[in-house]
């Protein structure tokens, strides 16, 4: 497989605190990754590095062999690519519909073809012909599963989940997961996180721990320091 | 208290009757602050969205600046720009001392800071997922920030509110700037303030009511779009 992400010495500070570290970290195209840890350990800062909207402090990140250069105009471009997840997802105001055209619209998708995806995201998330519901009157499964269609349907290359599966119903649980699994054979790569390491357990995939903002290999073992010697250190494969 | 009501039928008639004077001076008015505050909308929302979004040195100075703007006297800003277009002034030649466009450009610099303020406020209270959730979706920065506009666009329409209520209830800069010409620069306040120095409240009140109208209609207008 081919490496899609690359982070080489990325840190990520918020005032002093020192958020996000990792010497060296690799991610394949293809399948599903997972970030367990506990909250605060960083994953959703490594989300939203990995989505293009906030730099790192230091480090380098790569991007299907090129370096990311944090300027607006080669991360509009990059931010086509890959589409990030909220925990919990901001809805804009108006319908179900206007929600999932707003990407699609900015893409140049018009008419009957925008229609037909945002009705086939939605079928997917079992929302079928919730395309005129508002937004502000969805319940809480269901906003989360709306924000899902929404991801679904820019039909995104990388689609980053940041806790997908917290906060909301069993059924909108079952119905996530099962088109998460799906992901992989429609091209497109997974990166989700999760404070419960069981809560991947029924998702096929690698895991990969973080603690303090370090990377594991695993949850029982060392996590690297920084000095490239402990745990998912020196060049972690994922 | 008879003079008062008997004030108050003569007003009343004077609004039935559409007496010239009158319509003149309310046209007068809802055009100069109409002009004016699209023009302190122009300023105030991109300085309040600017402001709102970015992080840079002084920020925290520029909102006191901006918030101590919002209660500089009108006749301090009429005395300003009166020095920049009487005939002695830098603009004195675009001859604008006493025409409707010099009560506008005061009026705008009365109303952008407010305006902006307003804006900001909106901005700083919008939810903090707008923007990430506009640019994962793939917008540009300048889509995201429209779509947040949009979002919070009712604060933004009280804003701009806010604004047209404190120009079309000033007295300060139209008088000074505008020098209350009758049929040219005569406003409401200006009128009001005219007839009242006359001993003839007639007149006066029958503005007033028109102002509290106007004022009473603009809410509204703005009520039935928030609930739509």
């Amino acid at each position: 497989m081919l490496p899609l992400y690359r982070l080489e010495s990325v840190t990520r500070r918020y005032s002093e605190r020192l958020a996000l570290e990792i010497p060296k970290l690799v991610i394949e195209e293809g399948g599903i990754h997972s970030l367990s840890g506990p909250n605060g350990s960083g994953k959703s800062t490594l989300l939203g590095i990995l989505a293009f909207l906030s730099p790192p402090t230091s480090g380098a990140l790569y991007y299907d062999g090129k370096r990311v250069e944090w300027k607006e105009r080669s991360l509009v471009a990059l931010r086509r690519e890959v589409t990030l997840l909220h925990q919990s997802p901001y809805l804009f105001e108006g319908s179900v519909h206007a929600n999932l055209a707003f990407g699609l619209k900015i893409r140049g998708m018009r008419g009957e073809q925008k229609r037909g995806r945002i009705a086939e995201s939605l079928e997917t998330v079992g929302l079928g012909g919730f395309e005129h519901r508002k937004a502000g009157a969805l319940s809480g499964g269901e906003s989360q599963r709306v924000a899902f269609a929404r991801a679904l349907a820019l039909a995104p290359r990388v689609l980053l989940l940041d806790e997908p599966l917290a906060n909301v119903d069993r059924e909108s649980a079952e119905v996530i997961r099962a088109v998460i699994a799906g992901l992989p054979a429609r091209g497109t790569t997974v990166i989700m996180t999760t404070h419960d390491p069981d809560g991947t357990g029924r998702l096929p995939g690698e895991v990969l721990h973080l603690e303090e903002g370090r990377l594991c290999r695993a949850r029982d073992e060392g996590c690297d320091g920084g000095d490239g010697k402990n745990g998912a250190a020196a060049d972690d494969h994922v | 208290m008879d003079y008062l009501v008997e004030s108050l039928k003569v007003s009343l008639s004077l609004i039935l009757a559409l007496e010239p004077e009158l319509c003149q001076a309310v046209w007068t008015s809802l055009y100069v602050s109409a002009w004016s505050v699209v023009l302190a909308s122009l300023l105030g929302i991109p300085v309040g969205l600017a402001v709102g979004l970015t992080e840079f040195p002084l920020k925290r100075s520029v909102i006191t600046l901006l918030n101590s703007l919002m209660a500089v006297p009108t006749v301090l800003i009429g005395l300003l720009v009166y020095g920049f277009v009487s005939r002695q002034g830098p603009f004195g030649g675009l001859g604008l001392l006493f025409t409707p466009a010099a009560i506008i450009i005061g009026d705008a610099l009365l109303a952008a800071p407010i305006v902006a303020n307003l804006a900001l406020g909106s901005v700083r209270g919008a939810n903090t997922a707008i923007l990430p959730t506009a640019m994962t979706l793939g917008g540009s920065r300048f889509q995201s920030v429209l779509k947040l506009l949009s979002e919070i666009r009712f604060g933004m329409m009280a804003a701009v509110i806010s604004g047209f209520g404190r120009v079309v209830s000033e007295v300060g800069v139209a008088m000074m700037l505008g020098g209350n010409i009758l049929g040219s620069t005569r406003t409401m306040t200006t009128v009001i303030a005219l007839e009242t120095s006359k001993g003839e409240f007639a007149l006066g009140i029958a503005l007033g009511l028109i102002l509290m109208a106007v004022a009473l209609a603009v809410n509204i207008v703005f009520q039935f779009l928030q609930r739509r």
